[in-house]
């Protein structure tokens, strides 16, 4: 017995057993935890049952889609990790050789450019690639374009009519525009920014995104700039022709909305015509499947199909055509760019932070 | 003496000397640790310099970032106050009709998350001003989360009102001083700890939210952290601003532990507490009562005008193209990361609550603390540190549950630390005296005396993480394993450029409440259960 505080204690001797104890609770707890939880780490080895990791940064909707009918074509399993195009780029470099992804499918060209340059893809088959619209496809061939989305204006008609709008997005730094237009700096943004620092230069590129800055609301995201255009919350917004079509689906057609969507044409960096791109990694275990994913999604009775009728984008396969009332693509005039070329993302990106847009 | 006072002065006449048992450092210390590894990730992960910090500060929109943060979590904070401490008092101190309907009405908020109800507003908004930008910006986000947020003042400032000895406040009368003047400077004082843990869990809350505010328009530092890393892939600068949030998250647990104060209050001698006169309202008691039903329509009856509306129309259109079997799946991953998540945290949190209660010194408030710095980060700046750790060191964890357990665990340890804390501080450490007397080893006691006692506040501590993990948003957006979602991304995946009119995110929204609801409502229940005598076990 010993008096610590005044009242008897019974002597204890080292309490090593005890720790012991707890530890082998904890490894108790923790080992109970994991056979609910070790499903998801296992990848099916054999032949048969092949399942296939695909990275989109698509619409979680349209990455599921596209993995069912896939599926449902060729009998592969596909497994979908749906996020951001710059997120999964991310996780990819972190994964490094250890990465899950066997195939990755962006909304944007840029971190498909930028991870090409660092030469994480295997050579996407000639074939695959001679199914699409060559315009868009990049000059390494190590990625295949399957859709594209134009850059454009939307506006609302009550607030500002179509002549009045601005001839090219440079002008927009003009202090006439100030409280006038919307924008959110999404992907197409970024490669908006790429495109301008290779064409026009860097200086002149953080003058505009000043202007822009200065004149415009940043809303954060696309459909908040299109809702905001619909309700007449502001005049027009730079966004990306996909969501004003959506919309117009939604509401039983175009003449239903309020809002009107411009294409700008004349090779302006506003019509920029951005391609929606697949690449298989060269860490994947699976190249086989992965090649024929890709060439199934630019088959034109195969993911062509999907991308024509569920959502309002681009397809490329010639013949093809959307059923969504989409614009024709031979009707737009975007400026001449390689897709390829838009991987300038870290300057793009050092350049919108300094300007403090993000 | 009353058992009260014993607990009071316990840390006043613990004896130098007598340190804490190793079993209880050594997981307490552990625990400390894996809730820093965070911050640790966020400073020395190869490529951090100071120079490099500084560059990435001196942004043009670095400041504005900060002040946009900070007038956003000063603003609601203080409206959560003036709004929690009034309904409190309202429902307490003065003889309103209906009282106890008010006060479970008053307190339904908490149900809700933050980023639903801002997606019902902006839905109301389109539906009934589409062109107003009333509910955007700093003011819009001011009102719209402090109608979501207030019960985390109200139920404790409430509680402890209920607790309080009026007789401290008459005798304050009876000398003189006037009755607004008795309140403000008698009771108001004895409520400090009350309104302070609430408050904090607002301020540092509003550091961290992200889908409420994106909805919103209202760019702040998370925001912006989310948005670097997502949409232009630039960890660096996100993590520069995340050494800012961390910094901002310290100073505001700084200014908490200054409010706080140090005396504790307590009763001396036994009795019971008499209730309080309540104020007669008079000619105003119209006005308050029209003041309520306001409020009522507003905090809870905007986000469930969006919700039933939304489901009535998907409904009415044959439930045009909705997924009924991925709402189920998104339910059930829902329920079992929460379930998972609220077990580990319990077991996780004891040592280090046993340690801040019965050994309280420097060892105790700096384990304390440290659960507290983790959880006050964005959640994608731990999800980061997560897939670093695991991609480097933890492979086989790599994009499973048991990491995104580990991640809400980091994230909501100190949630169930300051309940626990609580339910141990009513167990006395008499019984364990008289326990250890009679020969029973320590653990043993633990088991068989002080955790029966705490029971109550562990599991209040299990039901509050078991709420935060239904709502949590951006970490599970990070590193969910592929193929399975939670009601939370699933509704989120619906404001990603789909329509804004609801109908595609009533069903998940409702779900989503319903799971929340559920712990909200017990939670209430245990706060309006009547006052224990304050220590005083059954």
């Amino acid at each position: 017995m010993n008096f610590v505080d005044g009242t008897p204690r019974a002597t204890r001797s080292p309490s090593l057993a005890r720790l012991g104890l707890l530890a082998l609770l904890g490894v108790a707890l923790v080992s109970a935890l994991m056979p609910a939880f070790a499903d998801d780490a296992a990848q099916a080895s054999s032949p048969a049952d092949v399942t296939l990791t695909i990275y989109s940064g698509q619409h979680e909707s349209l990455g599921e889609a596209l993995a069912a009918a896939f599926e449902a074509e060729t009998g592969i399993k596909v497994a979908v990790r749906s996020s951001k195009d710059a997120n999964l780029a991310n996780q990819i470099l972190e994964e490094g050789a250890r990465s899950q992804a066997d195939v990755f499918i962006t909304e944007e060209p840029g971190q498909l450019a930028a991870l090409d340059e660092k030469g994480l893809f295997a050579p996407v088959d000639q074939a695959t690639l001679a199914q699409v619209d060559q315009r868009l496809n990049p000059d390494s061939g190590d990625w295949v374009a399957y859709a594209a989305r134009s850059r454009v204006i939307f506006y609302n008609p009550s607030l500002i009519s179509e002549d009045e709008l601005p001839t090219s997005i440079l002008d927009l730094t003009d202090p006439a525009w100030k409280g006038k237009f919307a924008y959110a700096p999404s992907g197409a943004f970024v490669s908006t920014v790429t495109y301008l620092i290779t064409s026009i230069g860097e200086e002149q590129t953080r003058d505009w995104l000043q202007g822009i800055k200065a004149n415009g609301v940043n809303l954060l995201k696309n459909g908040a700039v299109r809702d905001a255009v619909e309700a007449g919350q502001i005049a027009f917004g730079l966004s990306n022709h996909y969501y004003w079509y959506l919309l117009a689906q939604k509401q039983g057609g175009p003449d239903k909305l309020a809002s009107k969507v411009h294409f700008m044409g004349d090779g302006d960096a506003g019509a920029l015509l951005l391609a929606s791109g697949a690449a298989v990694l060269k860490t994947s275990t699976h190249q086989a499947e992965a090649q024929r994913f890709l060439a199934w999604l630019t088959d034109p009775q195969g993911g062509q199909q999907i991308i024509a009728t569920t959502t309002p984008q681009y397809p490329l396969a010639p013949g093809v055509e959307s059923t969504m009332g989409l614009k024709p693509l031979s009707e737009l005039s975007p400026p001449d760019v390689d897709q390829g070329s838009l991987g300038g993302v870290d300057e793009a990106r050092d350049l919108i932070i300094q300007t403090g847009i993000i | 003496m009353s058992t009260e006072l014993e607990a009071g002065a316990e840390h006043r006449r613990r004896p130098r000397g007598a340190k804490p048992p190793a079993t209880l450092v050594v997981p307490a210390v552990l625990v400390a640790l894996l809730a820093l590894t965070p911050v640790g990730y966020l400073l020395f992960r190869g490529g951090m310099s100071f120079p490099r910090l500084l560059h990435e500060l001196s942004s043009p929109s670095t400041g504005t970032l900060i002040s946009h943060t900070l007038l956003l979590a000063v603003g609601v904070t203080l409206a959560c106050i003036v709004l929690g401490v009034a309904l409190a008092v309202l429902v307490v101190r003065t003889d309103l009709p209906a009282k106890r309907f008010w006060t479970v009405l008053f307190a339904l908020p908490l149900g809700i998350p933050a980023f639903v109800t801002s997606y019902t507003w902006v839905a109301a908004g389109y539906e009934f001003a589409p062109r107003s930008t009333f509910i955007y910006g700093l003011r819009g986000a001011i009102i719209v989360l402090s109608l979501a947020l207030y019960p985390y003042v109200y139920l404790p400032v409430m509680a402890a009102l209920r607790g309080l000895d009026p007789a401290q406040e008459e005798a304050a009368r009876s000398m003189g001083v006037r009755p607004f003047s008795a309140f403000f400077r008698v009771t108001l004082s004895q409520l400090r700890t009350a309104i302070a843990g609430g408050s904090l869990i607002i301020a540092l809350h509003m550091l961290a939210e992200f889908g409420a505010l994106e909805l919103l328009r209202y760019q702040t530092l998370t925001t912006a952290i989310v948005q670097r890393v997502t949409v232009l892939s630039a960890p660096e600068a996100a993590r520069a601003l995340s050494v800012v949030l961390a910094v901002g998250a310290l100073l505001f647990l700084a200014a908490d532990a200054f409010l706080r104060g140090r005396s504790t209050p307590t009763r001396m001698g036994g009795g019971v507490a008499r209730s309080a006169v309540p104020w007669r309202l008079g000619r105003t008691k119209a006005v308050w009562l029209g003041a309520c039903v306001l409020l009522t329509i507003f905090a809870l009856g905007v986000p469930l005008y969006s919700m039933v509306t939304g489901l009535t129309r998907l409904v009415l259109d044959g439930g045009a193209g909705f997924d009924w079997t991925r709402l189920g799946s998104a339910a059930l991953d829902t329920a079992q990361y929460a379930v998972a998540t609220a077990l580990v945290a319990s077991v996780v949190a004891i040592p280090v609550s046993l340690l801040a209660v019965r050994y309280p010194g420097w060892l105790a408030t700096l384990t304390e603390r440290s659960t507290w710095i983790a959880h006050s980060l964005p959640g994608v700046v731990v999800s980061l540190a997560l897939v670093y750790l695991s991609v480097r060191w933890l492979t086989p964890f790599y994009q499973t549950s048991a990491l995104l357990v580990a991640g809400y665990v980091i994230l909501f340890l100190p949630i169930a630390v300051g309940a626990q804390q609580v339910g141990i501080a009513h167990a006395s450490p008499q019984f364990d005296k008289v326990s250890r007397s009679l020969g029973i080893g320590g653990l043993a006691t633990f088991f068989r005396v002080t955790l029966p006692l705490a029971l109550p506040g562990v599991a209040a501590g299990a039901v509050l993480v078991l709420l935060n993990v239904g709502k949590e948003l951006t970490m599970t957006l990070l590193l969910h394993p592929t193929g399975t979602r939670t009601l939370a991304t699933a509704l989120w995946a619906t404001t990603d450029g789909e329509v804004l009119d609801f109908s595609a995110a009533a069903p998940y929204a409702v779900a989503l409440v319903v799971i929340t609801a559920i712990p909200a409502f017990l939670l209430i229940r245990q706060t309006l259960q009547p006052s224990r005598g304050g220590g005083r076990t059954r």
